[in-house]
């Protein structure tokens, strides 16, 4: 059934980090088969599980968490108190049996615990070890602290984001830093063990965030440069394509995105909603009159649009070559006929929540294909499995670490 | 910048515009050697902006600053696939290629005769990553498609600008860069997999719609677990026992995410209120759920008293993250960025000097060797054809002649 390579199987990760981006690294490379022990701890468990006064006790509100439950997958959860000696060491040995090491701690708190890249690499040379600081270990702002906004902001994307006629700037939906920082964890880890393949040693690799967003930035970096001047955020118009925008189609939530890149969609886009007769208009003859009348004809289609439900504007559209698509809210992604042709969703069945569909491995392997259909572990769901088979640890030691509560499985105040 | 981390690894990049062009820049940055092949007639990238005011003449037309770029670390040949003898020198090329990329409409690669499962049939330690904009199969495999519609329907855009106007899309190409960066690790997946136990390479089928809808990772599931709609919230990221959002503040704006108990203390301290931390309004997340209306006017009101690079400094004094929303421009000239030696300048053939972003990350293990500029179209026709394939100068010049190569020889 499996058709993990042997030697993928064989790697260990071990990680050590909250929220999106850093458990997204655990969640890449455990969908290719690598065994993933996530550490959280009872009193400091991972963020994204929300608060424990969500809900009452019996709810078990961290167990309910979507963004938690999405990028957990397939992990071993394991819990340990890093706030005591006992906690560390136990660590220390899980990092001396592991390939990869992530970790998202803000900066100083791994030296603070004595598992910086010094101490681990002298006990494990052959460790990969991924650090994700927002915007990087070293430089005037090392200290500062950033979530997928703010990262997004300071790689200069949030300025560029706002509507064509001005207003304020906006977030994206996605927190983009931290699924492309994410990303960019996995790249590294993979690229080291690559190397050490090679070399035979392992080595520290640092991710800063705000680093792997700023690239997706270079046309408006490169114009800054080339003009002088800061490129003018146009929302949803694009510098050359005209029309191009998103308008409301008739009933709740329902927006069509279009744009006409070329003579030929334009002429589509006129027969696809009856508009021929602006074909004849002078203000819209050729791209140029159409730009300069954008405001003219934004009126003019949005108005044929909002008669049209968002399904048929869509079928006319791309029916007579224009790209167009729904603006889609949750449900409608969840409903795609492209995704659901590609059986793209699938379903999990997970403790406490049931069984949902959740986002598939977007890299499809023909051979060795990706696998993101097992559950997010509840905390502290696999520390006897992970301290007795890693570790060796009897049932009493384990035990008494459960006495001390330096392992646990409910969350504590 | 470069490293050498898969300086074993040969790419063969077949594709165009930004997408499969950044996707292979990643592996060039990580050591790859990456083989542009381009048509003759270059690759539709190269027209892409921004460009330079065309006051310096003609050798500008060869490329814009996009493609100066995404381009950067690769070595370009041009050649006519549409010709036998051009196939069977991208055949000779991928005869000792671990990788092909390529980002043509579905079932192209099958027109020219180049059907992925015969190339994997006949170089078996080939992978081959193809990106397309819906997926190799599915009802809308061939739909017309671009930015704006691919951020929307990928559920990016729906949730985002003001409640009663329409939804504000993304600026620029941002699904196609994290569709690029999906099928760099796709690429090295296959890698694994083939060295690891596979024992041969694989196809890999990247869809931008897919990626784009992954990184959305939970509000699908989210969707699934309350049945709650997330809708447009204007300044407001969405709304919960948090405070995400961009804030007017006295000379621009500001991003604050404030989520757990400390951080709150930490902003009323900031704000001098340290007394809203008992206000029963704000006490604990559900308080500040339910009352997230008064929270987000009493901050607000804090805010646009003060300027953006206070709030920062003050803010992250005390753990908050709290940051400015900078420009392009003051991204070029942040002095964290400058500090860590991030940008770039390499020296363009048809651009001159431009600072581009280097390596999104950095390995410790050696240090990165400064980057090459992009190609000019057919640069390494005469290295690649005659050096590594062996051609002889007759034989390239018939080549040329007969547009079976195109650009500089």
């Amino acid at each position: 059934m499996s058709r993990v390579p042997e030697g993928i199987a064989k790697l260990r990760v071990l990680e050590l980090s909250m929220g999106w981006a850093g458990p997204l690294v655990g969640e890449l490379l455990g969908e290719m088969g690598m065994q993933v022990v996530k550490v959280e701890d009872t009193r400091n468990f991972d963020w994204w599980r929300g608060s424990a006064a969500m809900g009452l006790p019996e709810m078990r509100p961290i167990e309910r968490a979507p963004t938690f439950n999405s990028v957990n997958r397939g992990k071993l959860g394991v819990t340990l108190d890093l706030s005591r000696p006992r906690g560390v060491e136990i660590l220390r040995r899980l990092a001396a049996l592991s390939d990869v090491l992530i970790e998202n701690f803000s900066p100083g708190v791994m030296e603070r615990l004595g598992i910086d890249w010094p101490q681990l690499g002298a006990l494990n040379p052959r460790l990969v070890m991924v650090s994700m600081p927002a915007f990087g270990a070293e430089g005037p702002d090392a200290g500062s602290r950033g979530y997928g906004m703010s990262i997004e902001a300071m790689a200069g994307v949030t300025g560029q984001m706002a509507y064509h006629d001005g207003g304020p700037p906006y977030m994206m939906s996605n927190a983009l830093g931290d699924p492309t920082s994410g990303l960019h964890g996995a790249l590294a880890a993979l690229a080291a063990l690559r190397e050490r393949a090679r070399t035979g040693r392992g080595q520290h690799v640092e991710v800063a965030e705000v680093e792997t967003v700023v690239p997706f930035m270079a046309g408006a970096l490169l114009d800054y440069q080339f003009t002088g001047e800061v490129p003018r955020a146009i929302g949803n118009r694009s510098s050359d394509a005209v029309p191009h925008g998103i308008f409301r189609c008739a009933g709740e939530h329902a927006f069509v995105a279009l744009g006409a890149h070329t003579e030929e969609h334009w002429q589509g886009l006129l027969r696809a909603l009856g508009l021929e007769r602006l074909g004849r208009d002078p203000r819209f003859a050729g791209a140029a009159h159409r730009k300069a009348n954008e405001d003219a004809l934004d009126a003019e289609l949005g108005a044929a649009l909002g008669a049209l439900g968002v399904d048929e504007a869509v079928e006319r559209l791309l029916a007579a070559g224009v790209p167009a698509g729904q603006v889609s809210p949750a449900p409608a992604v969840l409903a795609d006929r492209q995704l659901v042709a590609r059986e793209f969703f699938v379903p999990i069945q997970r403790a406490v929540v049931g069984t949902c569909l959740y986002p598939g491995a977007p890299v499809r392997m023909s051979a060795t294909p990706l696998d993101a259909s097992r559950p997010s572990p509840l905390l502290g769901e696999h520390n006897e499995a992970v301290l007795r088979e890693l570790l060796g640890m009897s049932t009493e030691e384990i035990a008494q670490l459960e006495r001390d509560g330096l392992i646990g499985s409910l969350p504590r105040a | 910048m470069v490293y050498r981390a898969l300086s074993d690894v040969r790419v063969i990049d077949l594709t165009h515009y930004i997408a499969g062009p950044y996707a292979t820049r990643l592996l060039a940055q990580f050591g790859a050697d990456v083989i542009k092949v381009e048509p003759p007639c270059g690759e539709g990238g190269r027209r892409l902006g921004p460009h330079r005011a065309a006051s310096a003449g003609d050798r500008l037309a060869e490329r814009g600053g996009l493609f100066a770029f995404l381009n950067a670390d690769k070595t370009g040949v041009a050649l006519n696939l549409k010709d036998a003898r051009g196939r069977e020198l991208l055949m000779r090329l991928v005869a000792d290629a671990d990788l092909l990329y390529e980002n043509f409409a579905p079932g192209t690669l099958t027109r020219l005769g180049l059907g992925p499962d015969d190339l994997i049939a006949r170089f078996p330690r080939l992978s081959i990553v193809s990106i397309s904009n819906y997926g190799q199969d599915g009802p809308d495999r061939d739909a017309p498609v671009n930015d704006i519609v691919l951020a929307g329907r990928g559920g990016w855009t729906f949730a985002v600008g003001e409640p009663k106007r329409e939804p504000l899309s993304p600026p620029g190409s941002l699904p196609q860069y994290v569709g690029a960066v999906y099928a760099a690790l796709g690429g090295i997946q296959a890698l694994f997999a083939r060295d690891l136990g596979l024992g041969r390479g694989q196809r890999v089928d990247v869809s931008l719609l897919e990626t784009t809808v992954a990184t959305m990772i939970y509000d699908t599931v989210a969707f699934q677990y309350t049945g709650m709609l997330r809708v447009r919230r204007g300044k407001q990221y969405a709304t919960g026992p948090f405070l995400i959002a961009t804030l007017r503040c006295r000379d621009g704006y500001a991003g604050l995410h404030c989520v757990s108990d400390r951080q709150f203390r930490a902003l009323f301290e900031m704000m001098g209120r340290p007394e809203l931390v008992h206000d029963e309004r704000f006490a604990s997340a559900p308080a500040r759920m339910a009352n997230n209306a008064a929270l987000v006017e009493l901050v607000e009101a804090f805010f646009a008293g003060h300027d953006a690079a206070w709030l920062y400094r003050e803010g992250q004094r005390r753990g908050i993250p709290l940051v400015p929303i900078p420009t392009v421009a003051q991204v070029l000239e942040w002095e964290q960025l400058t500090a860590r030696r991030y940008f770039e300048t390499i020296d363009d053939p048809a651009l001159g000097p431009i600072r581009i972003p280097g390596a999104p990350l950095r390995l410790g293990s050696h240090r990165a060797a400064p980057s090459r500029p992009a190609p000019r179209l057919g640069e390494h026709n005469r290295a690649v054809l005659g050096g590594r394939l062996g051609l002889s100068e007759g034989e390239l010049r018939r080549l040329r002649e007969d547009g079976v190569l195109g650009g500089m020889l």
